[in-house]
């Protein structure tokens, strides 16, 4: 089954998240992505995630692909001008990749690439809209592709991020562009989650929940301070804090959200900070496996 | 105005031991980098005298009135004397300065200064980053404050997801679509940004 079918199904929708290698060996991402095996509808392949240099998604779905697995590829606007997303768009088709995640992608200066040009030619508005005239057959500049793509498009929301308003200007446009699924930041406040989830219910679009399992008090305080649009509740830092067993409680307090927002998303996307081991654990906790 | 920062001293002595022929004159420019104090008397006055304690000959150090605009070299000359007399120019205006001059004179000239944006002053408060010279100027849409050049990933239809209560994730700046919502918001113009805008057209600057 496609990621657009699962989409269509009603399912609740389990996707996890995996980083191409700093090299040139993918045995080792492989291995690790095979514990998913039967635990999610699509496995998400990050794009030079915050802005630190890695191989090509789209090798990686590939090879996910061929071992069984749907998979959605992360395309960022930072690093390709229109001519290379669409190449990018094309080839990624040509391999059997069929689901993509658009997203504006974290400025340079954030990465280990920091003087890199930034590129933002287009932002992931009209990075929708460029796949959605390709599945329609056409370039961006509405002339003919040799034959349609036919990709299922998401983008990504930070639920957290304030002013909301100011975020959906943005988002609404999305949602007009054709996106058909929203990946969200990780959720740590399952109040503020519900408050974006009763704004966005009207759309209809499928919200999947970003959850990110807390590892321990040192990298909560790391994601606090450098990942863009991420908040942790202190009450959550405190309990980090006083984990003898920091790993479990990040899972437990990981299982708790899931508790509080599964009635208000369509699914949710594990992005675990390290391994995979514990996605499965997670999803076990939450009777979800 | 064309904002300007200094090169630091240890790059200027490299860049006139590879490039300059001796003497030079040090330029400095009437107009914007006086305005912000990069390329003013004082600037000038001081570089050469730091370039004259490191042993270099330097002819002299003189203004011009504006680096970027002159009716020609002659009277230019005439003005400065000691342009005409230098083997050499280094000059502390922007690069459109440093190489109007360069052109016209037909001598080597050196940039004292690195150039970064378009920006403005209101006083003694210089703002960067105004303008990013797109060539499709719709600065109207955005309350004239321009998302081209005020956001770093130049986003036009709304933030990115780095924008958190009004900061950049950028280090250490303001997001500029907190501003224009802002801003828009107290006009009762929110409207202006219902509709998706394309992406910049880039051939219309060649």
């Amino acid at each position: 089954m496609g990621f657009a079918d699962v989409l269509d199904s009603g399912k609740f929708i389990i996707t996890a998240e995996v980083s191409p290698p700093r090299g040139t060996d993918l045995s080792g991402v492989l291995a690790e992505s095979h514990q998913l095996q039967g635990l999610v509808d699509a496995v998400n392949v990050t794009d030079n995630q915050r802005a630190m240099m890695r191989m090509s998604p789209m090798v990686l779905c590939h090879r996910l692909e061929e071992a069984g697995f749907t998979t959605i590829m992360h395309i960022t606007c930072r690093d390709r001008n229109r001519l290379a997303l669409q190449s990018d768009l094309l080839a990624a088709h040509a391999l059997g990749i069929r689901n993509v995640l658009a997203m504006s992608g974290d400025y340079p200066t954030m990465g280990d690439q920091p003087s890199a040009k930034p590129v933002f030619d287009l932002d992931s508005v009209q990075l929708l809209q460029m796949i959605e005239k390709m599945n329609n057959g056409l370039d961006f500049q509405d002339e003919p592709i040799d034959g349609p793509t036919s990709l299922c498009a998401g983008a990504v929301a930070n639920p957290g991020a304030r002013p909301l308003a100011l975020q959906l200007l943005k988002l609404n446009k999305k949602v007009s562009a054709k996106a058909r699924f929203i990946q969200t930041q990780a959720v740590f406040d399952a109040e503020v989650f519900h408050e974006f989830a009763d704004v966005m219910k009207s759309t209809g679009i499928p919200l999947i929940a970003g959850i990110i399992p807390l590892k321990s008090a040192r990298s909560a305080r790391f994601m606090n301070e450098k990942i863009p649009g991420v908040t942790i509740p202190e009450d959550d830092m405190r309990r980090m804090e006083a984990a003898s067993d920091p790993v479990s409680e990040g899972l437990e307090i990981a299982a708790e959200t899931i508790a509080r927002i599964r009635q208000h998303c369509r699914g949710i996307h594990i992005m675990p900070v390290g391994g995979q081991g514990n996605t499965r654990r997670l999803l076990e906790m939450c009777g979800l496996d | 105005m064309i904002i300007t920062r200094p090169k630091t001293i240890e790059e200027i002595l490299t860049m006139l031991e590879k490039f300059a022929p001796s003497p030079i004159c040090v330029v400095g420019c009437g107009i914007c980098a006086r305005k912000i104090q990069t390329g003013g008397e004082t600037q000038v006055t001081s570089l050469v005298d730091e370039l004259r304690s490191h042993g270099l000959d330097v002819l002299d150090g003189k203004m011009v009135k504006h680096a970027c605009s002159a009716t020609s070299w002659d009277e230019l000359s005439e003005e400065v004397p000691a342009l005409a007399q230098a083997s050499a120019l280094l000059v502390l205006s922007c690069g459109a300065g440093v190489s109007l001059l360069g052109r016209i004179s037909g001598k080597p000239v050196l940039p004292g200064l690195d150039t970064t944006s378009i920006g403005g002053a209101l006083g003694d408060d210089i703002s960067e980053g105004l303008c990013s010279m797109c060539g499709e100027c719709d600065v109207a849409i955005y309350a004239g404050l321009c998302p081209k050049s005020g956001c770093p990933k130049s986003q036009v239809n709304g933030p990115c997801g780095g924008s958190s209560d009004g900061d950049c994730e950028v280090g250490g700046r303001k997001c500029i679509w907190a501003r224009i919502f802002e801003t828009l918001d107290s006009r009762g113009l929110l409207a202006l940004l219902d509709d998706t805008r394309p992406p910049v057209c880039h051939d219309r600057r060649l």
